[in-house]
């Protein structure tokens, strides 16, 4: 169907003691959209969870820290584990996991702690290394100072000067680091004259014996500190292959309890009874009712509150709400807020394109979902773009590739693109523009020699056989199937003519969905004011385009007189449209007129896009074939040298792959954005939710 | 009749003042787009399209280079 799947809202009531059974059911069934309880039944307050909750986190807190210290990831799993199994084994498990974790993790960061100690001491003293005086020397005085710190220029000299010899300086090996004693009388002129050469002070340092021989121990237990933690992560990655798989089990199972044992927080309760409301797939509706009647009889109550329409009543609501101060946004989104939730179905192949409607936001539940329109059009604009049979084939096999090989949605999506994006290409390079790597198969009537000196090759002359440019004609209608109408470079005219059309069709097809989901929302009056009038503007434009293009292009002014049909058509169109358009949505139609100008310039794309790139590819193909291999250049012959084939094979795959990357990115980003801000614009609102019945998820456990 | 010479300058200037006046415009829709992607991955969608935009902006150069060079 073109409309999410139609949704009805049921109440369930029952007696709270009921509550764990009916939660269970309802996470078998798989259907229910649970609506989270506002708070607003007189004597009901949010439930609280059931017991089983409390314990289960707490475990569940355990798994996880244990889960992040062992750095244990989803890849390191293997073999899904039965529930009952887990069940049995959980509470001995976690015992283990945590002494044993806990002891690994300790002894970790013991010897961490350690070591960044080590390390500073070290630190503390490199720089006293090539002082031959033992740490006890440093302290310990009266009436000295010791001042030791790094310089950047000597102080000997202006020491001796105004010191009088009261001191005793050492100096590391390398300069730039002083120990000074000094006689506490003169500690301050010291510290003025050290501090004209750069000083900047160190703390003493700690210990006994040579700084070096002390420096030399620290460093070996370093060594050995650095030996022990990478023993000992080893061993936290033997406990992590350990107990992966048990680990991420057990955490999917009590996650799934939690979840469950959490659900009354989504209801209300009273001191005796539980209300839930939730959506429900119309069309299970009855497999939900049996399955509750089966399983609890009369003991707890359900309703079919409603089976929701696509009309949209919020007018009244709307008023109030205005009148008490709220903004538009506000009172349009409370309004989005009781939309049910949105399921969508597709077929295989479209459901591929979903990624790309959700890309931008799920769809409401009254409009059409546009993924039907980005299916069709997304990858026959890409094609458009392309339009080269020499591209589209890897496009194909690296689409199926994907298709086949891939898990995440992003390259699932990329891969949709390429492979029914190529087989689009394939059909316009063959049909279309006859067209391979920006060779032709054959001349078409219309082709040009687009460098001078050089006659453009094609594959017949390049192969050296016949291709016949005529391949059949479509009995009936009398249609001649050739490979290839029109040339990228040598047509353009036409082409961007034609674009202009598909422009125009692609508009009004979304302002005919528009159309159709106003008349479903609010009725066929407010959609005619709405939407008929923006078909009739560009109906209009599309009667006054051959006009225009009679004039400006084929200079040809008799089409401007008032007896020409189209132009009365086109102007009597307009006006209807626009005073419809008026009546509708007011004075704002006038700013939002010039548009339906620019967008369908906008389509012009498809075909600037595909010139360009058939722009790069001639240029390539003249440097490789007709410059280095003198193939079909005027006077030259063709060359023989196998170096200078080989420069000329290279620059034609180097050149040909750049324009192959360049085609996935812009066609691509193009083919999208036209759907997205031309066509969507016309119609598509979004901002639905996503469907998200209660589940159990199971990726690492199974039932049994 | 007018130098063909003046016709190619003007369709590359085209071009290209019209792709450094989208490049402009992107670069802040961009930036702005990244910013508010890392805050929220589910607006990639709609950044994307902000930030397309602007586009619209240089193939209308390309176009009007195109209609030049046909007159050459």
């Amino acid at each position: 169907m073109l409309l999410p799947e139609p949704m009805s809202r049921i109440l369930v009531i029952g007696a709270k003691k009921r509550l764990p059974d009916t939660i269970d059911l309802l996470y078998n069934l798989e259907n229910v959209h649970v609506i989270d309880y506002q708070g607003d039944e007189e004597g009901f307050t949010l439930g609280a969870p059931l017991p089983e909750a409390s314990e289960a986190s707490r475990k569940l807190l355990k798994l996880r820290s244990a889960e992040r210290y062992l750095e244990i990831s989803s890849d390191s799993f293997e073999g899904k584990i039965s529930e009952s199994k887990i069940k049995s084994d959980l509470d001995d498990n976690i015992a283990r996991i945590e002494e044993e974790v806990d002891l690994a993790i300790e002894t970790k960061n013991a010897k961490q702690a350690k070591l960044s100690e080590a390390e500073n001491r070290l630190s503390q003293l490199e720089p006293y290394r090539t002082i031959p005086l033992d740490i006890e020397m440093y302290w310990g005085y009266n009436n000295l100072r010791v001042l030791a710190g790094n310089i950047r220029s000597n102080p000997e000299q202006a020491l001796k000067e105004s010191l009088n010899g009261y001191y005793e300086i050492f100096t590391s090996k390398d300069g730039s680091f002083v120990v000074l004693f000094v006689s506490s009388k003169y500690t301050e002129s010291a510290q003025r004259i050290l501090s004209d050469s750069g000083f900047t002070e160190v703390p003493l340092p700690t210990g006994s014996g040579l700084p070096s021989i002390a420096a030399a121990e620290l460093d070996k237990e370093i060594q050995n500190l650095k030996d022990e933690l990478e023993f000992t992560s080893k061993e936290i990655g033997v406990l992590n292959e350990k107990y992966a798989s048990m680990i991420l089990s057990s955490d999917e199972y009590l996650s799934n309890i939690v979840e469950m044992a959490e659900l009354p927080l989504r209801m209300g309760t009273s001191a005796y009874t539980f209300i839930l409301e939730a959506w429900v797939p119309t069309s299970s509706y009855e497999n939900v009712a049996s399955a509750f009647s089966e399983k609890f009889g009369d003991a707890v109550y359900l309703e079919l509150i409603e089976n929701r329409g696509r009309e949209e009543y919020h007018t009244d609501e709307y008023e109030i709400e205005m009148e008490s101060g709220m903004t538009t946004v506000e009172a349009e989104s409370i309004s989005i807020k009781d939309d049910p939730p949105v399921r969508l179905e597709h077929g295989r192949n479209t459901g591929r394109f979903e990624f790309f409607t959700k890309l931008l936001s799920t769809p409401r539940y009254n409009e059409i979902d546009p993924t039907i329109t980005i299916a069709i059009f997304f990858p026959m604009f890409f094609g458009l773009m392309v339009g080269d049979v020499g591209y589209a084939i890897p496009f194909l096999i690296l689409g199926a590739l994907g298709l086949r090989m891939c898990t995440t949605p992003e390259w699932r999506g990329i891969a949709t693109m390429l492979f029914y994006g190529g087989i689009w290409s394939v059909f316009f390079g063959l049909f279309l523009y006859g067209d391979m790597m920006g060779i032709e198969f054959t001349h078409a009537a219309h082709a040009k020699n687009l460098v001078s000196g050089w006659e453009t090759a094609t594959w017949s002359s390049l192969l050296g056989i016949e291709i016949p440019h005529h391949l059949f004609t479509i009995p009936g209608i009398n249609f001649d199937v050739n490979l290839g109408y029109a040339t990228k470079l040598g047509s353009v005219q036409i082409l961007l003519y034609g674009s202009l059309w598909v422009g125009i069709a692609h508009l009004i097809t979304g302002l005919a969905i528009g159309f159709y989901n106003l008349t479903i929302r609010h009725g066929i009056k407010i959609a005619i004011m709405e939407k008929l009038s923006w078909i009739l503007i560009m109906a209009g434009f599309a009667c006054l385009l051959p006009v225009v293009i009679d004039v400006l292009v084929l200079e040809n002014d008799a089409a401007l007189s008032l007896t020409n049909m189209l132009l009365l058509a086109a102007i009597g169109l307009f006006v209807i449209g626009l005073l419809l358009a008026l009546k509708g949505e007011g004075g704002k139609v006038l700013i939002d007129l010039p548009e339906v100008v620019s967008n369908v310039l906008s389509y012009t794309r498809l075909i600037a896009i595909g010139m360009s790139k058939a722009g790069m590819a001639l240029a390539f193909n003249y440097i490789s074939i007709g410059l280095i291999a003198g193939i079909g250049m005027e006077n030259v012959e063709p060359t023989t040298d196998i170096v200078m084939l080989i420069a000329a094979l290279a620059i034609f795959t180097v050149g040909h792959l750049m324009i192959f990357i360049l085609a996935i990115l812009s066609s691509g980003l193009h083919g999208i954005r036209l759907q997205y801000v031309e066509l969507f614009k016309k119609f598509y609102e979004g901002g639905g939710v996503d469907f998200n019945p209660l589940k159990i998820r199971r990726k690492y456990t199974v039932e049994e | 009749m007018v130098d063909n010479g003046l016709i190619a300058l003007s369709a590359g200037l085209a071009v290209g003042i019209t792709g450094l006046a989208t490049a402009l415009a992107q670069r802040d829709i961009a930036s702005a787009a990244i910013g508010a992607m890392t805050e929220n991955e589910n607006l990639f969608g709609k950044g994307l399209i902000l930030t397309v935009i602007p586009e619209t902006i240089v193939i209308f150069g390309l176009v009007v280079a195109i209609l030049l060079w046909l007159n050459m």
